[in-house]
């Protein structure tokens, strides 16, 4: 660890983000195609962040602050964690498990930032938030942790490149069918798409965690926003879709996995928080086990693959 | 000093407490304190006599890593909440007993840790359940005091048995010797194993034994709660650890049934332990009293600690007994800022409390960072340990379990947030403006603990040489340590470099903060309420049943307190009817009973003969 | 309201208000009528993200406050609130005749004629109901407005708040608040 890791960390920060934050804004454009709109301009996305960081800001006491930093903080750090195309700015620290907890940190920080605003709409949408995340989480870390013992790493990159060589066949989600649908059906959960967005109904909970938010903890909001995507969909596309050999093809797997659930999202009504845990309590969970226990007990799909 | 000695001194240090504190209250308190910080200091300068073994007339000693570990974590959580009795002295019923069975306990735990047989840590489990037992009775309820010692006795009785079977066998009570002596018949082997280790489930809250966690936590003196958790939970540990170690049960039971490399009857366990953190994390959810439900988060919490330390292996073994020093630190600093808050407002009930952070920011903080920890987040140290369990059981593909590990650890984040969020974040009560932070002494021990936890999860190796050593004295293979970094067979986790980026992640989002025009401070109050006017700021907190929507899914669900209540009530109605029908109130009657029954047993045994 | 100031703004509140008036976020306020013109204006007719234009859910996210139509005094008190709520800089837009002039209610004990006497209206669009190409109109006109620096109300409101709070209370009255329910 020298201070060069530190620069090529901060690097891979503002390339994440400006790659996202176009993304973001040209999935506008489908989301308005889908709706036989015309849509915002592509760069859309980068004008609303720098606009909500122009204006000014309320604050409700120093959590309402800290909490920002916070989960900014955590989600940059973890953002510097994610292996892309075998680059890593921290070799070896790229552990599932690190990854998807230190996540947690920055989920939390916008919790406390939230609930310490003293709104209570705030409250309700981090209490669905951390609903939704329970949800979804358990039918994932168990295909995942199916992946963990049948490749015998839990390092994302090292994933990654063991199913790369042997084209699409080699991508988990070819050879773990249901786990890769689980994978899928999660990352929507993640991401807060529809049907899995009743955390920040604009209209019935006012935004839910973003309510009192204005000006740059708006923009930090929004940044953040971005750098969770980022880090959501590569763990799905590193570990289910074989990741990419050069950045040209990982951020093409990239842009398609990502367009693939705006599209989704554009289509769907919502679920009630409630219905949201008993859906992924009862279809991708079932689909979970019977993966985890296809591969632990017959390795059918990994040792016996070709 | 040898440990009797040690342990008299103790004793009589207790005694003397009971008649400091019968002249003044506060002297008392301090005279805790004072003893607490004795006996740590005692303790960890034992380290060195590693390996000794004593003996006090019948009593023998053994000074073993793992007692000392033990020890060292038990006298953790009683010294540093110790600091808290002198300002609660006046709530007491009876201030000199609570004093003195506090230290008895205390001694008792560490008799306990260090017996070197098996009668030996029966006298000290029993003294330990004793005086905690009168202790809890001095906080809300009395019922609580009951549930406690019935689950402890049931517990206690079973080791007994397992204690005085495995002596028929074997014929001897030293702990190394006792069980191994077993190795000739599974059976008896088996029955040995799970009586033995019923105890150390019970007082760990293990299903079906948890209903007393959250009787005795929540309605334990407010002192005494951060002992029970941080502490005398983890005596269940080192009964569990002794059964898996001293018994060695993956010998005796590897030509049993093997669920994925494991007997049948640890997996069993590891199941209860699985059940346990499902059930402890689905009842703290919908808990109304911060007390109680971080009484059920140790619930789940100790099945992490059992399921690790029964795998027995390099890497959960490890996590197990890591989880135990990581969560006793955390729990002690939860449960104190708990009861620091309950000294300002004199209530626990999340749903009439809101907003203590605007006025007690360090106990804010002492709790935020002590939640972290306990729901696995780096860069604590309950990340570290619930990291090596998942790796153990990844390794091992433990998938039912590894389940019940995740959701623990995913509800975990559902149930620390909702104190968080109903008693320090959200509106300021109108009747709580005036609160002030607690006084330097209260703050102190949770400063330690905080900074401790902090420590265990920058630099885990700390603690995690202790476990190799105890791994070794197992007769395991010890978890690989580099300088920084735990090495595992899926891979490396380097948790101070995890931190420095996590710094650095912080210190750029910071910049970016301030560099940016400064905020306008507005009130608590004004907050968007679709533009309508709200005057109180009670009608404007969320925190009665957080989690509505989540708990309707299983409210009908049976509840375990329940069962328990319907055998009680079978057994006081059976009862009723054997009284009704054999002592009518006529002597003559029962006396045509005791001869009748007279009569069918010496026939029955003439017959069997 | 003055808008024949000079331009002298530094360069970066020039490109701030480009920033700004090209991501114009709205709380609509919507109890007296017109709220109906909004969906087609949103929606695939008309469309209004073309420009950046969006509805957002609180006024602390919001950039424009659009009020429709006729305001009784008792709402006033909410839309100040609001108003005060949000982040400078903040813009005010008048939709519909009632509150140019208070529109067919202009003899009304209990509404408002003119909001500008209470709030610093950048924009009016007149109509009673606007259509939607009314509605994007003056939008395009709101736009070039920030862009130029010339919708400076929320600085009027600010150098003259004793004037506009006089207002206020005047047509307010007196409010006699006991609790939540009981005003």
């Amino acid at each position: 660890m020298n201070a060069m890791n530190f620069v090529y960390g901060f690097l891979v920060l503002v390339a994440v983000f400006i790659f996202q934050t176009t993304l973001t804004g040209i999935n506008r454009k489908v989301t308005a195609r889908l709706q036989k709109r015309y849509g915002a301009r592509w760069y859309q996305q980068f004008l609303d962040i720098f606009k909500a960081m122009r204006k000014d800001s309320t604050s409700h006491g120093w959590v309402f602050d800290f909490g920002v930093i916070m989960a900014l903080g955590g989600i940059m750090a973890t953002v510097i964690f994610i292996p892309v195309a075998g680059f890593e700015a921290f070799p070896g620290l790229d552990n599932v498990f690190v990854i998807s907890y230190l996540l947690a940190v920055g989920m939390l920080g916008m919790a406390m930032s939230a609930a310490g605003s003293g709104n209570p709409w705030a409250s309700i949408g981090v209490a669905r938030a951390l609903t939704n995340m329970l949800a979804y989480d358990i039918p994932l870390m168990i295909v995942i942790f199916t992946m963990i013992f049948a490749f015998d790493s839990a390092s994302v990159g090292e994933l990654a490149a063991m199913q790369q060589g042997m084209g699409v066949l080699g991508w988990n989600a070819v050879r773990m069918p249901l786990g890769g649908i689980v994978a899928v059906i999660a990352l929507l959960g993640m991401l807060g798409k529809k049907p899995f967005d009743s955390f920040i109904a604009p209209a019935e909970i006012a935004s839910g965690p973003m309510v009192e938010y204005g000006g740059k903890h708006l923009g930090f909001m929004f940044i953040l926003h971005e750098f969770m995507t980022f880090i959501e969909v590569s763990l799905i596309l590193n570990l289910f879709f074989g990741g990419g050999a050069t950045i040209w093809e990982y951020m093409l797997k990239y842009a398609v996995l990502y367009t693939f659930t705006t599209i989704i999202s554009g289509v769907m009504p919502r679920f009630k928080i409630d219905q949201a845990v008993k859906y992924f309590y009862r279809v991708p969970l079932a689909m979970a086990v019977v993966q985890g226990l296809v591969v632990i007990f017959t390795g059918l799909g990994v040792k016996i693959w070709f | 000093m040898s440990i009797a000695v040690f342990l008299a001194i103790l004793i009589i240090l207790a005694a003397a407490s009971f008649f400091v504190t019968a002249a003044n209250k506060k002297a008392g308190g301090f005279a805790t304190v004072a003893v607490s910080l004795f006996a740590l200091a005692m303790v960890l300068s034992m380290k060195g006599s590693v390996g000794g073994e004593q003996s006090f007339m019948y009593l023998g000693f053994s000074i073993t890593t793992v007692g000392w570990y033990f020890s060292v974590v038990m006298l953790t959580a009683y010294s540093m909440t110790s600091f808290f009795n002198p300002f609660w002295m006046k709530k007491m019923i009876y201030p000199a007993g609570y004093n003195f069975l506090y230290l008895v306990s205390m001694a008792g735990t560490i008799g306990m840790f260090f017996a070197g047989d098996f009668i030996t840590l029966f006298i000290f489990w029993e003294t330990v359940v004793w005086s905690s037992a009168f202790i809890i009775q001095q906080g809300k309820s009395r019922k609580a005091s009951y549930v406690y010692y019935v689950l402890s006795a049931v517990g206690s009785m079973a080791t007994l048995f397992a204690i005085m079977l495995a002596y028929s066998v074997s014929g001897t009570f030293v702990i190394r010797d006792a069980f191994t002596g077993l190795a000739g018949s599974p059976g008896t082997a088996l029955v040995v194993f799970l009586a033995f280790i019923l105890s150390g489930l019970s007082k760990m809250g293990i299903f079906p034994f948890h209903v007393w966690l959250p009787e005795a936590h929540g309605s334990a003196p407010h002192t005494f709660s951060p002992v029970l958790s941080g502490g005398l939970v983890k005596m269940g540990a080192f009964i569990a650890f002794l059964s898996v170690t001293a018994f060695p049960a993956y010998e005796i039971f590897g030509d049993m049934l093997k669920i994925m490399g494991i007997p049948a009857p640890i997996y069993f366990l590891m199941l209860l332990g699985a059940l346990s953190i499902i059930i402890g994390t689905l009842m703290a959810i919908k808990q109304e009293d911060a007390k109680r439900l971080l009484a059920y988060s140790s619930v789940a919490n100790g099945g992490y600690i059992l399921i690790g330390i029964l795998m027995l292996d390099q890497v959960g073994f490890a996590g197990g007994m890591m989880h135990l020093m990581n969560h006793a630190l955390a729990s002690a600093a939860a449960f104190l800022a708990i009861a620091a808050v309950a000294y300002r407002t004199g209530t626990t009930k999340m749903s009439e409390m809101g907003g203590m952070i605007h006025r007690m920011p360090v106990t804010y903080l002492v709790y935020l960072i002590s939640i972290i920890s306990m729901a696995g987040i780096p860069p604590m140290g309950g990340f570290v340990s619930k990291w090596l369990v998942f790796q153990g059981l990844a390794d091992k593909g433990l998938l039912f379990i590894a389940a019940a590990a995740f959701f623990g650890s995913i509800g975990s984040f559902m149930y620390v947030f909702r104190p968080l969020s109903a008693v320090f974040l959200g509106q300021l009560f109108t009747r709580d403006k005036d609160v002030r932070e607690v006084g330097f002494f209260m703050m102190f021990p949770m400063v330690v603990l905080t900074l401790l936890t902090l420590a265990a999860g920058v630099f885990p190796n700390i603690i995690l040489r202790v476990v190799t050593e105890i791994q070794k004295s197992a007769g395991i293979e010890p978890v690989t340590l580099a300088r920084n970094t735990i090495v595992t067979t899926n891979g490396f986790l380097d948790a101070f470099r995890v931190f420095i980026v996590f710094g650095f992640g912080f210190a750029i989002a910071f910049v970016l903060f301030i560099v940016r025009r400064k905020s306008r401070k507005v009130g608590l109050m004004d907050t968007y309420t679709s533009a309508e006017f709200i005057h109180t700021p009670e009608l404007l907190h969320y925190s009665h049943s957080f989690y509505a929507p989540f708990e309707r899914l299983y409210d009908k669900a049976p509840d375990t307190m329940n069962m328990y209540k319907k055998i009680s009530a079978g057994i006081a109605e059976l009862g009723g009817l054997v009284e009704a029908v054999f002592y009518g109130g006529k002597p003559a009657k029962t006396i045509f009973w005791i001869m009748a029954a007279g009569m069918v047993f010496f026939l029955a045994g003439g017959v069997f003969r | 309201m003055v808008l024949d100031e000079k331009d002298n703004r530094s360069p970066w509140e020039k490109i701030g208000d480009y920033f700004s008036a090209n991501s114009v976020w709205m709380k609509w306020y919507c109890t007296g009528c017109g709220a109906i013109e909004m969906p087609p204006t949103m929606t695939s007719r008309f469309d209004m993200e073309r420009l950046g234009m969006g509805p957002m859910a609180t006024p602390r996210q919001a950039d424009v406050l659009l009020i429709t139509g006729y305001l009784s005094t008792k709402t006033l008190r909410r839309v100040i609130y609001s108003y005060e709520q949000m982040n400078s800089p903040r813009y005010v837009v008048g939709f519909g005749s009632c509150t140019v002039n208070g529109g067919i209610y202009y003899d009304s004990y209990a509404t408002i004629n003119r909001l500008d006497m209470y709030l610093p209206v950048d924009l009016y669009i007149a109509g009673c109901m606007p259509r939607p190409e009314a509605i994007m109109n003056g939008f395009a006109k709101l736009i070039d407005m920030i862009k130029k620096g010339e919708a400076r109300g929320w600085r009027h409101y600010q150098e003259n708040y004793e004037w506009y709070k006089k207002n206020q209370l005047d047509s307010l009255g007196e409010v006699i608040i006991k609790d939540e329910f009981h005003e």
